[in-house]
């Protein structure tokens, strides 16, 4: 974008000048404890918080250097946002450097930033195609989606979630304030997740709980099998670490949905709407027995708990650890609200997870009721380890 | 402990200035004295970092304070107008060195209060020296006789139009819309610089009750809306006649028009505020797509405000050399949409194309914004 020497490469880097004072005013009081840095990102593992805001970025950026420096960027902010503090006192040199939204002493807020990036980021413009995750592409076009390109893909997905919305808006706010010259929104969308009602998984927009079958990420073999980057060979070494995220920006046509017997939405999904059980269990945590009911009589062979996890040990593998949002964005032409789910989940293989479970999805009853608009294929990036350290700097190294 | 002070601040507003005097710069809240009097009482020394200084003013009159390097004159915080009897506070980054507080009351001379030495390894504020009245006269000046040159071209332009448009040669009208509106735009006319003459010449029709058929639409707009919607030259005429009386007004009155020395550098950042927020979202488009040519003549006006300031910003901002890496981008993007006579309308920009743009101008706009804040007028102490 600009001359290759001088202040003018790193011309869209406005925190650049200001992180000098930042690091040394901002830093006069120690900052509390901060969870950012890792082997691996923040915002993965974690249980969905209560506010989330995913967006996509196209990058901007002209060369490998300004990539470099806007990963920089964007590390330095996640860094500074979700450690907290007070943001530096640039005096009367500028307007002020942050956007007040939190008050003047910004607190951490349980912000996490998680970062992962799309398979178009490994095209012809950064030399990083060799580099390209083995198991990114660009998201496939699934039979039963209607797709928006202008809510699909991206160069960069940043992933803000907190207990608070201000914390969420505040940080996106910062970060594209610092970037502006190097990405640009391509989409975006805030998510919610519901307060248990009355106990247990939060709810979906339809009514029913979501996410109850996780696998157990507790357990380091289940995440080194099911979550993080093979580490057999079959992977750029940079990736270690890191994981595959895949979006899918679901709407859900809520008012059909309101229009049908309950116990056909229970048959759909192959639970109880008011328990969250399955169909032939009393708790949420039930585990169905689908061996006791071969043919479906009880959870219909087609319901979307027992094609999405059929619980047998061939599909154990393409298990996937399921991150989702509500989300409510307005109205449609015909007067009917749009709202939905903004699914993600994370896999080792999008191919292997993600995609087997929604070839066995096809055309499931369910998606007469829904409808994928948008979303993509990302690789969350590895953790930033330390303070020198920073998101994408072993695949830019 | 710094943010349990902040937090009670106002309850404790009364307490901490008996208590700051013994306990020194605790690095919480430390009551300062400012006003005619006392200016700077209570500060007596800091470690250096970000400190909050709560001023208390216990004066009659309001007083404008700011914390100064008292040798060279930079000012690195300021507060404007605290009143009488109130206590506000003021955040200051210090780096270790000399520092006193400036007081100056609205009904009397400037006084500076006692010298604070900061010592500490922690980092401050990059202090800015200020510039007066008598220092941006020189700019405004400059930048007046360019507006008055530009004045002249614009009519000369705006009377090609109507001629244009009388003659009924709708062709031409067209050709002659864009050069005279360009002429218009490049004059950086943002944010109400030239009130409500600027509003009749290039006002869009949002606040008006029927909107483009509302007869309060008038204007650049107005002429090009009906120029490219098979508008008749008959019914052209009035809001051509009316449009370039309107400009000559302008020109005319504009000798005893008033350019406040602040206002140069608030428009050297309010220009392209103004291009994002109506040009680049295809607000200001009437049929014409020449948009894009709009923001070109935009981003050519803010060149025109910074060129007199410069002197004044070179060892000021140093931010400078990327605004004018930044000007470039901008200016070389969008030339790039000129082709074979043509400007590209703003709808046929590919996505990359207009990221590009949108992400040039919006870091343009960020690095500006800091031209306004060293280029105001500041009554040094």
């Amino acid at each position: 974008m600009t001359a290759a020497a001088g202040p003018g490469r790193r011309t869209f880097l406005r925190g650049a000048l200001a992180a000098g004072v930042a690091g040394t005013v901002g830093r006069a009081t120690p900052a509390p404890a901060s969870r950012f840095h890792g082997v691996h990102q923040a915002g993965i593992l974690d249980a969905p918080r209560p506010r989330a805001m995913l967006a996509a970025f196209d990058v901007i950026a002209a060369t490998r250097a300004e990539l470099t420096d806007l990963f920089r960027a964007v590390t330095g902010r996640a860094r500074a946002l979700t450690g907290g503090g007070a943001p530096p006192e640039v005096g009367v040199a500028g307007p002020p450097p942050d956007s007040g939204v939190l008050g003047p002493d910004v607190p951490a807020g349980g912000l996490t930033v998680t970062a992962a990036v799309g398979a178009s980021l490994f095209d012809d413009r950064f030399g990083l195609a060799s580099l390209r995750p083995a198991r990114l592409t660009r998201m496939r076009t699934f039979p039963n989606d209607d797709l928006d390109p202008s809510w699909c893909h991206g160069d960069l997905l940043l992933g803000f979630a907190a207990p608070d919305e201000d914390t969420v808006l505040h940080a996106l706010r910062d970060v594209c304030r610092h970037t502006r010259g190097a990405m640009q929104v391509r989409w975006r969308i805030g998510g919610f997740t519901s307060r248990p009602r009355p106990a247990g998984a939060s709810r979906n927009l339809m009514g029913f709980k979501d996410g109850v079958a996780n696998p157990d990420v507790t357990r380091a073999a289940v995440r080194d099998r099911l979550v993080w980057a093979a580490r057999d060979g079959s992977e750029p070494g940079w990736t270690a670490g890191g994981t595959y995220q895949v979006v899918r920006l679901i709407r859900m046509l809520v008012e059909f949905w309101d229009r049908i017997a309950l116990t056909e939405q229970e048959r759909i999904f192959g639970r109880a709407r008011d328990t969250g059980a399955p169909l032939d269990g009393t708790h949420e945590t039930d585990v169905p027995r689908y061996s006791a009911d071969p043919i479906g009589e009880v959870i219909p062979l087609t319901s979307h708990i027992r094609l999405a996890n059929p619980r047998v040990p061939e599909t154990e593998d393409s298990r996937v650890l399921r991150r989702a949002w509500n989300y409510d964005r307005g109205t449609d032409g015909a007067g009917n609200l749009d709202m939905g789910l903004l699914f993600t989940c994370f896999q080792q293989d999008p191919k292997r997870q993600f995609e087997a479970v929604q070839e066995r999805l096809k055309d499931e009853p369910l998606t007469d009721y829904i409808s994928p608009f948008g979303g993509g294929y990302f690789f969350a990036l590895p953790g930033v380890v330390n303070a020198s350290d920073h998101l994408g700097r072993a695949l830019l190294a | 402990m710094d943010r349990v002070h902040r937090v009670l601040l106002p309850a404790i507003a009364g307490a901490a200035c008996a208590l700051a005097a013994c306990s020194g710069d605790a690095g919480g809240g430390l009551a300062v004295q400012v006003g005619r009097a006392r200016c700077g009482e209570g500060w007596g020394s800091a470690r250096a970092g970000a400190r909050t200084l709560l001023v208390h003013n216990g004066d009659s009159a309001p007083v404008d304070v700011t914390v100064v390097d008292p040798s060279r004159g930079t000012v690195f915080a300021e507060l404007e107008g605290v009143g009488p009897g109130t206590t506000r506070p003021l955040r200051v980054g210090l780096g270790a060195g000399t520092y006193a507080i400036g007081c100056r009351p609205a009904d009397g001379a400037a006084v500076t209060g006692p010298r604070v030495r900061v010592s500490g390894p922690g980092g401050g504020a990059r202090g800015v020296r200020p510039l007066t009245r008598n220092d941006l006269d020189p700019a405004v000046r400059v930048y007046r006789a360019r507006i008055v040159a530009g004045l002249g071209t614009l009519v000369r332009r705006t009377d090609a139009l109507r001629d244009a448009v009388r003659s009924g040669d709708l062709d031409a009208a067209r050709d002659a819309w864009l050069p005279a509106h360009l002429a218009y735009a490049r004059l950086g006319a943002a944010y109400g610089a030239f009130g409500d003459r600027g509003d009749a010449i290039d006002g869009r029709p949002a606040g008006l009750p029927d909107g483009v058929r509302d007869p309060g639409f008038r204007g650049f707009h107005r002429v090009e809306r009906g120029l490219w919607h098979g508008a008749s030259a008959a019914s052209l005429r009035g809001p051509a006649d009316r449009l370039a009386a309107d400009v000559r007004a302008l020109r005319d009155g504009f000798p005893r028009a008033q350019i406040d020395a602040g206002d140069l550098g608030l428009r050297a950042h309010e220009i392209l505020e103004d291009a994002l927020r109506f040009e680049l979202t295809g607000a200001t488009d009437q049929g014409s797509g020449t948009t894009l040519a709009t923001v070109a003549a935009n981003v050519d006006g803010t060149r025109m405000v910074l060129a007199p300031l410069r002197p004044l910003l070179a060892d000021r901002l140093p931010e400078l050399p990327s605004i004018d890496a930044g000007l470039a981008c901008a200016s070389r993007l969008l030339r790039a949409q000129y082709r074979h006579g043509r400007w590209t309308p703003l709808d046929r920009l590919g996505t990359v194309e207009r990221e590009r743009l949108n992400g040039a101008i919006g870091e343009l706009v960020e690095r500006l914004a800091s031209v306004a804040t060293v280029a105001t007028v500041r009554r040094t102490p």
